[in-house]
């Protein structure tokens, strides 16, 4: 049955496959060489990420972009292999799409849940292999509940809520850890941040992980190289401009590193 | 019986004759370029008629909304599907049009045992620059024509040629949407107006060597308004474009009845938001 704008379903139909392991199961290897995250703030939801990728401890580009847009309202951040993410994006992007313009409305924000989930559960055999484990961060705007929201996952499929925040990779722990602090007993809870003041937590997450973590990649301001920062509000999703990533790094982010 | 080759003619165009009639008391649709990209409008009754297809394909149909819901959702996997598997610059208008839809629509169309599509459609293509914007028409028996500045969907002939001939007397380029759509909506009314003349005549048995050509003259803009007004009261105005300035990859975006009120003139905004 083609009528009920399932994407996934019609690739399949034509011998579309994937998550296929490319060898048999050599062990779970930690798949997570970046630092990704999303925390909400006072207008929606903020997610960033560095813009390393890695080969065991060799750096292969420090442009990745792994804040990826699906549609004008969700994002996925990708910590993983990235050519099995790359391809779940394109899978979920064409997916969103074609629910849309066959059904005459957009897919529910649990319906987009959903979708990730369900792949990341085809792809359980490759996960395991070692050749194709993805952990993403899922953020967008959830019109029913008039709310941003932030969801992330495990290799196997689970989804988890962060009602505050949401890290993953390998640079996660160190900052998971001051995301608390700071929640906690900083002077505001990040839901109470401005723009501005969320824009510039992001930037000294980023670069603390970095500092710690040899497979995340900080800020390089010789190469003009910046995190990639991203807001979903209602209006949609928006992109940070580098020149503003790079005022904010110089007045208030770099004077103590 | 439809063996033999005159049977099979006489059968085929037995069946245009069926099918031109199944499209009396369909809406034309209007497709024209303006200065932001291209615009689509209809006035549907129930179903819409106007579609989103792919980031810069928008598609508008008259006919059966059943045999259109099929062909739309071909359009769909094609276009998705391709998009996926290549890039979304490979999906263009030319090619599902050319060796997709057309094919299977000319082959139910001349399969005499077995029911034909009823359905004229447009398929609207954004290119990357204005210069590139691609307008198609297909019609029920599968052939399809290609323009770039306007095209339209009629019940008949006559109320094609005057629409086309309208569009291509009163066209300004480049021009604002709100030009735009004004202009579309008139060439709207004139092709209804048209159907409602062709109806008449084809009950008052004027005969077929009755000369067209000598149709009354196109009323003036005020009263192509009126008409749509009167219209409009048991139908939907439907209007869509494909943005070039659009955000994101997408640039479908239907038209809501608040920035419809806003474009048109005053006494058109209880009819659009009511």
């Amino acid at each position: 049955m083609g009528m009920q704008g399932d994407f996934f379903q019609l690739l399949k139909e034509q011998g579309y496959q994937f998550g296929q392991p490319a060898v048999a199961g050599a062990g779970v290897d930690l798949p997570s060489a970046t630092t990704i995250l999303a925390f909400k703030y006072r207008d929606g939801v903020l997610v960033a990420g560095d813009r390393r990728a890695t080969a065991g401890n060799m750096v292969m580009y420090d442009r990745t972009d792994k804040v990826l847009e699906i549609d004008r309202h969700s994002v996925m951040a990708i910590a993983g292999v990235p050519a099995t993410a790359y391809e779940m994006v394109r899978i979920l992007e064409h997916s969103f799409k074609y629910y849309r313009r066959t059904q005459l409305q957009e897919l529910s924000f649990e319906g987009k849940l959903r979708a990730v989930s369900k792949l990341l559960k085809e792809n359980v055999a490759a996960a395991l292999a070692g050749t194709g484990a993805v952990v993403p961060v899922f953020a967008g705007y959830d019109f029913e509940q008039g709310a941003a929201k932030i969801f992330f996952y495990d290799i196997l499929g689970a989804e988890f809520e962060g009602v505050e925040y949401a890290v993953s990779g390998s640079g996660s722990p160190t900052i998971r850890g001051i995301l608390h602090y700071v929640n906690t007993w900083g002077e505001r809870p990040l839901a109470a941040l401005t723009e501005e003041e969320a824009t510039v937590q992001a930037l000294r997450l980023l670069t603390s992980a970095a500092e710690f973590d040899s497979a995340t990649g900080g800020v390089n301001r010789e190469a003009s190289l910046y995190p990639v920062v991203k807001f979903i509000t209602q209006e949609g999703l928006r992109t940070v401009p580098d020149s503003t990533l790079k005022q904010l790094f110089e007045t208030k982010v770099s004077r103590h590193v | 019986m439809y063996e033999e080759p005159y049977r099979w003619v006489e059968a085929v165009g037995n069946r245009r004759i069926y099918l031109d009639e199944q499209f009396r008391q369909g809406s034309p649709v209007v497709a024209l370029g303006y200065e932001g990209g291209i615009l689509l409008t209809t006035a549907s009754k129930g179903t819409p008629k106007l579609y989103e297809i792919y980031d810069r394909l928008a598609l508008g149909g008259m006919g059966h909304p059943a045999d259109l819901e099929k062909l739309r959702f071909s359009l769909l996997e094609m276009a998705h599907t391709e998009g996926f598997n290549r890039s979304p610059s490979d999906v263009t208008g030319s090619r599902l049009v050319k060796y997709g839809i057309a094919p299977v629509i000319k082959q139910a169309f001349e399969e005499v045992y077995k029911a034909p599509f009823i359905v004229r459609m447009l398929l609207a293509e954004l290119g990357q620059k204005p210069e590139k914007d691609t307008l198609l028409t297909i019609n029920y028996d599968g052939t399809f024509d290609e323009r770039r500045d306007f095209a339209v969907l009629a019940a008949t002939k006559q109320a094609q040629t005057r629409m086309q001939d309208y569009l291509k007397a009163q066209a300004v380029s480049p021009c604002s949407l709100e030009q735009g759509l004004l202009l579309a909506l008139c060439a709207w009314a004139v092709g209804s107006l048209a159907h409602q003349q062709d109806s008449v005549e084809a009950s008052a048995d004027s005969g077929p060597e009755r000369n067209r050509d000598a149709a009354a003259p196109i009323p003036d803009q005020a009263a192509l308004l009126a008409h749509l007004r009167e219209v409009l009261v048991d139908r939907t105005l439907e209007c869509a474009v494909l943005e070039r300035q659009q955000a994101g990859s997408s640039k479908y975006r239907a038209l809501k009845p608040a920035e419809l009120a806003r474009l048109l003139p005053a006494d058109f905004q209880a009819l659009v938001t009511g």
